[in-house]
């Protein structure tokens, strides 16, 4: 008899050990775990030694197509908070990794759920959301970090965030913001004086990454290599779109690392516009590891391929 | 009783296709009225912006031209009261557009999903088992309907809806797939499921038809599970709070399997009436782009009552010994194991990957076979293995190709045994419009009493409407 009781005590104290709460295992720190790396960039910036960071991608992947790996969930399970793009950005595979998760503390409309795109004017918000148009953006395009102004957005949404979950750390989360939007300020200006060159340049890129640094630098986003978002290109597209930029004077082709590079090189090649790599995640291409890198090489490279330079 | 169902379809479709039109048209309508109230909130900002600039004046005007009593009102204060009455106008309009009712804002999301199979069988049904016809045929599989939406804080619901044709009849069948409730917010990682549903065995035995890497069910899952996992019952699932991903499942329900009916129907049905299943399942990352995944699960129904007669050749085909027999199966005992490894390189892999799956299930079933003159000979037991592997390769973001093999003792004769292997390939114009080319060649032995067989199939799926990316598809 005293042998079940044993047993059954043994039992109980194990199942209670695998259920206990994560949060009473919890370390000092904040668990976040973000979607893409730029916001792991700015969630370390801001947080400084108060969190502990997680990315999902790895910065090589397509912001739309993060594999939805089994290893997330427990990553997710313990988390404080998700920090997301927003505007449908991870549609693909968030929702379901966050209902794999079973952490009710970081589902959508909970305070551990921090969506960056809050504040954010979106650009082309389609008029109807048929899948006419493709895998549209039913709530506009969600690119918008690539515009180092409104990253800033993101940045203090990440901020107020921490401010509301880790109160006691307020003035380490202000000067760590301070400090990152100052170095950030800093170069946005270098920025806009090297971009100088690329006011009216035209320039078309296989997705839709865009909008927003183009207009933030003057540049004129002439169109996309896909044929809708998420769709691949038909010969007839390429063929229309190779013409009509020969016809607009388009100077450049960015080509994003996780597409082939056999259509934006042929493209390229007709019209005799100049083919960029860029990166559109921090960790894309070797050299922008962080957010202010990887805005230099891209700054850098647009303008070299402007000025016809390597 | 036909007459019943096709105007049941016909409901269905229109119903169907009038929600989803619904649905954009709301959409739309939202997006009007969005955009209205916008507009009109920005009127408003201007005149309140202009009322207050009046009322600056308004103290000058009347210390520059003092009104006398009795005396009209001046151009400027009529001109002041008119714009107050339109601004008033105005804000009545926004505040009437926002009272508006919309009774459908509730609504769930919904989708619906086609699909249809060409296909050519070099032999008829009665000597392979199929339930399609030999020869040429074209087959509405499915048009399934998917609704889904939160119940409340707690809870999220879903149902799918499917009409497939009957091979005999033609006629359009509805059937309830599945229509469950979920739990949302459960602590220590639980998640408890309940209603019809399909019950959580194996790899794709979850998994709905158009959604396989192939046109068909593995032959394995089709006679030994009976279809697809569906049942009527409860699962809870745990999701093991340790920093490997580990997940467990566990449940029960008075059936298992979409073509086996339910235990003891109309009678009283005690707790070994029940069927009882779980999967164990985990998850390893190999390397940055290689992942695998094993899974483990067993399914328990201690006293199945499924009794059928051999009509001679139908799936699954019985020993040619026993033709004409009566089978009562009295207890049924499945369990199965299953890997996949994926390479997947992260940076490419929208465009490239490699999957290769395989499953093996061993069934241990008893029953009692009746002879025509009524004779009965109890417990009979069959031990029998069934397993299928398959690998798909993805070249391009609209392209894949795979090769599916599988293999097959029967259930109730381990000594009839099938083999098939089935080449196949896949073109996705979108996620939402796909063709699948598929060549399926099935060898039967002597002890089937069924023949070899040739199929070509082509397989047309489309998606319209609300779609998610399910974690079961991942």
């Amino acid at each position: 008899m005293k042998s079940r009781l044993f047993k059954v005590l043994s039992f109980c104290a194990f199942a209670g050990a695998l259920c206990g709460s994560p949060a009473s295992a919890h370390a000092a720190k904040v668990r976040i775990v973000t979607t893409l790396t730029d916001l792991a960039d700015f969630a370390r910036a801001v947080g400084g030694e108060q969190v502990d960071v997680r990315s999902l991608a790895t910065g090589v992947e397509d912001t739309h197509g993060v594999p939805m790996k089994p290893s997330f969930v427990p990553l997710l399970n313990r988390a404080d908070m998700v920090i997301v793009v927003g505007l449908d950005c991870e549609h693909a595979f968030l929702p379901a990794l966050l209902e794999a998760s079973k952490n009710p503390r970081i589902q959508k409309g909970k305070t551990g759920y921090v969506d960056c795109s809050k504040g954010i004017i979106p650009k082309d918000v389609p008029k109807s959301t048929d899948h006419y148009q493709g895998d549209v953006h039913p709530q506009g395009n969600p690119h918008y970090v690539l515009d180092p102004v409104l990253a800033k957005t993101a940045i203090e949404n990440i901020y107020n965030a921490l401010v509301e979950f880790a109160p006691q750390h307020k003035a380490e989360f202000t000067r760590n913001r301070n400090a990152y939007l100052a170095r950030l300020d800093a170069k946005i200006a270098e920025w806009r004086k090297e971009a100088g060159v690329l006011k009216g340049v035209k320039f078309v890129s296989y997705h839709e990454h865009w909008p927003y640094f183009a207009e933030r630098f003057g540049m004129e986003y002439f169109g996309t290599i896909e044929l809708r978002p998420g769709i691949d290109p038909t010969p007839r597209h390429i063929e229309e779109l190779s013409r009509a930029m020969k016809d607009g004077h388009v100077r450049i082709v960015v080509r994003e690392p996780e597409f082939p590079e056999k259509v934006p090189k042929r493209i390229a090649e007709q019209t005799g516009a100049t083919l960029v790599t860029l990166p559109i995640m921090p960790g894309a291409v070797p050299g922008t590891e962080t957010y202010i890198k990887m805005m230099d090489y891209i700054v850098h490279t647009m303008a070299a391929a402007a000025q016809g330079r390597e | 009783m036909k007459q019943i169902l096709a105007i049941f379809g016909t409901a269905f479709l229109f119903c169907t296709f009038t929600a989803s039109a619904f649905g954009e048209d709301l959409s739309e309508r939202l997006n009007a009225l969005e955009q209205q109230i916008r507009s009109q909130t920005k009127i408003i900002e201007e005149l309140r912006a202009e009322i207050e600039r009046q009322k600056k004046q308004e103290p000058q005007q009347v210390t520059q031209e003092p009104h006398h009593a009795g005396e009209e009102p001046s151009q400027a204060d009529q001109g002041l009261k008119e714009k107050v009455d339109e601004l008033n106008e105005k804000v009545d309009q926004v505040a009437e557009a926002q009272k508006k009712e919309i009774l459908s804002i509730f609504n769930p999301s919904i989708g619906v999903v086609g699909e249809t199979i060409f296909s050519y069988q070099s032999k008829g049904s009665n000597q392979t088992g199929n339930d399609r016809p030999g020869g040429w045929d074209v087959f509405q599989r499915s048009v399934e309907l998917n609704v889904a939406a939160s119940v409340d804080p707690f809870a999220k619901a879903y149902a799918v809806i499917n009409a497939s044709a009957d091979a005999a009849t033609g006629e359009a069948n509805l059937t309830v797939e599945e229509a469950a409730i979920q739990t949302t917010s459960l602590p220590w990682n639980l998640e408890l499921k309940a209603g019809r549903f399909f019950g959580e065995f194996g790899r794709l035995a979850y998994i709905h038809d158009h959604e396989l890497p192939f046109v068909n069910r593995p032959l394995a899952l089709a006679q030994y599970i009976g279809g697809e996992s569906r049942t009527d019952g409860a699962q809870l699932n745990w999701l093991l709070p340790v920093e490997h991903y580990v997940s467990l499942t566990v449940g029960t329900g008075i059936q298992f399997g979409g073509d086996n009916p339910p235990n003891d129907p109309g009678t009283f049905r005690n707790p070994s009436g029940l069927n009882y299943w779980g999967r164990l399942s985990s998850y390893f990352d190999l390397t940055p782009d290689i992942s695998l995944e094993p899974g483990l699960s067993a399914l328990w129904n201690p006293h199945t009552k499924a009794q059928w007669v051999d009509p001679g050749g139908v799936n699954p085909p019985f020993p040619t010994d026993l033709s004409n027999n009566t089978f009562t199966e009295r207890e049924r005992r499945l369990v199965g194991a299953d890997l996949m490894l994926n390479w997947k390189p992260l940076r490419n892999n929208q465009f490239q990957s490699l999957t290769w799956g395989t499953e093996v299930l061993y069934s241990d079933n008893r029953f009692d076979v009746t002879d025509p003159a009524g004779n009965i000979t109890p417990g009979q037991s069959v031990g029998s293995i069934g397993l299928y592997s398959y690998l798909t390769y993805k070249f391009h973001r609209q392209w894949s190709a795979g090769f599916l093999y599988e293999w097959l003792e029967n259930m109730v004769d381990k000594q009839a045994r099938t083999s098939a292997y089935s080449p196949y390939i896949t073109w996705a114009l979108s996620h939402w419009n796909q063709l699948r080319l598929q060549y399926t060649h099935t060898d039967n032995n002597a002890a089937t009493g069924l023949r070899s067989n040739d199929a070509a199939y082509l397989q047309w799926t489309w998606i319209i409407g609300a779609h998610s990316h399910g974690w079961q598809q991942r």
